[in-house]
């Protein structure tokens, strides 16, 4: 067997979202170029471009980072979030030509190696005003490559999704580095007010975004949606990630229990095994473990963690909290069952 | 596996909003009066 994987899975959805996306990054060149050639006669075209760049790779990435917190609020922003990879290494892309551009035309006409004078050029360390605010973007500029690097299903599933999401939610170190980036370097030469304001709306509008979404989930009850009824064949379960933790929710006599879905004895899939006498059984060696207790039978001693649940409608709700191994839980009646 | 990520997330968020907001008001602060344009000296000349 073997498994293969395309460079970027095409379908219509996903043409007409990069279209609007390309369309929307060339309007906003052509535009920025275009008035700026206007409103500052005085810079030149590389000038222009650099500027064009880096400020809609900065505007794409607050795109990006409002894009998680609008879903958690309000589902209709999920079309967003399904090709929100293409944005990011579209974001990526921006910034690379910003940056090759910014070392071409600041670092590249000396005797010195570009990289080099990108470093050794401006020691102020010890001056806001003055300081040296390129290496800062150079560092989000190699967060973002090794992002964009890793944006395909191929990497997320050879590094993992835990590791994989770690690795991209370095895009807030990133993000940090960004924003000390432009408010160092072209906001302290800026004479109009219209970054300042912009840059600062969208800080508070990202960071508020954040904020908002994660204390309204704070402020629910810690269930979360497991799966639904008829997704669970009677007298066995389905194992769902809840709480950084595999989870089993069996179901069985018009009821439903839910256990760790990792066997005491040698770490077998709980989650893959049947009850039988009224037990979960491992599928692995036969250990078993009372549904609603998570305790093996007498005279057995081995216990795993359960989880409280409960059915709205069609849908089972976990607690992703752990209980002690062991701690007997009520299982949740299924209505009309 | 998702509540955790997003707890982490929030506390993320709160620590990044300080620190954003102190670097933004700090390199606001900072900014010092560009010289005036000279009208007499016009750029495109040197082009």
């Amino acid at each position: 067997m073997s498994l293969t994987y395309q460079a970027v899975g095409w379908n219509r959805a996903k043409k007409v979202y990069d279209s609007v996306l390309g369309c929307a990054v060339a309007v906003y060149l052509g535009a920025f170029i275009g008035v700026g050639s206007l409103v500052q006669p005085y810079a030149t075209a590389e000038t222009l471009l650099i500027r064009g760049l880096g400020t809609a790779a900065l505007l794409l990435l607050h795109v990006i980072l409002a894009i998680g917190p609008l879903c958690r609020l309000d589902k209709r922003f999920l079309p967003l979030l399904y090709n929100r990879r293409h944005l990011g290494v579209t974001m990526f892309v921006l910034a690379l030509a910003h940056g090759m551009f910014s070392l071409i035309q600041f670092h590249a006409l000396g005797d010195v190696n570009p990289l080099v004078s990108l470093f050794t050029s401006n020691t102020h360390f010890g001056s806001i005003a003055e300081f040296p605010f390129q290496a800062l973007g150079f560092f989000a500029l190699l967060i973002l490559l090794l992002m964009a690097a890793t944006s395909h299903d191929f990497w997320l599933h050879n590094l993992t999704a835990p590791v994989w999401k770690r690795l991209h939610m370095l895009v807030y170190v990133a993000y940090g580095l960004l924003i000390a980036h432009v408010t160092l370097g072209a906001l302290q030469s800026e004479t109009s007010p219209v970054l300042a304001i912009t840059l600062g709306l969208g800080m508070t509008v990202v960071i508020g975004l954040h904020l908002w979404a994660g204390t309204v989930e704070r402020r629910k009850d810690g269930f979360v949606s497991a799966c639904n009824l008829d997704e669970i064949p009677d007298n066995r379960a389905r194992v769902v990630s809840c709480g950084g933790e595999r989870v089993a929710v069996f179901k069985y006599g018009g009821v439903v229990s839910a256990i760790s879905n990792v066997c005491q004895h040698q770490n077998g899939p709980l989650g893959e095994g049947k009850i039988i006498d009224g037990c979960v059984t491992c599928p692995w060696h036969g250990y078993q473990y009372l549904p609603n207790t998570g305790a093996s039978p007498p005279p057995f001693t081995e216990k795993v963690s359960t989880f409280r649940t409960k059915i709205v409608g069609n849908q089972v709700f976990v607690d992703p909290a752990p209980l002690p191994p062991g701690t007997r839980v009520e299982p949740a009646e299924i209505p009309h069952a | 596996m998702t509540q955790p990520i997003r707890r982490a997330h929030l506390r993320i968020w709160i620590v990044l909003a300080v620190i954003l907001y102190a670097v933004f008001a700090a390199g606001l602060s900072a900014r010092r009066d560009a010289a005036p344009r000279n009208p007499n000296l016009n750029w495109e000349h040197y082009r």
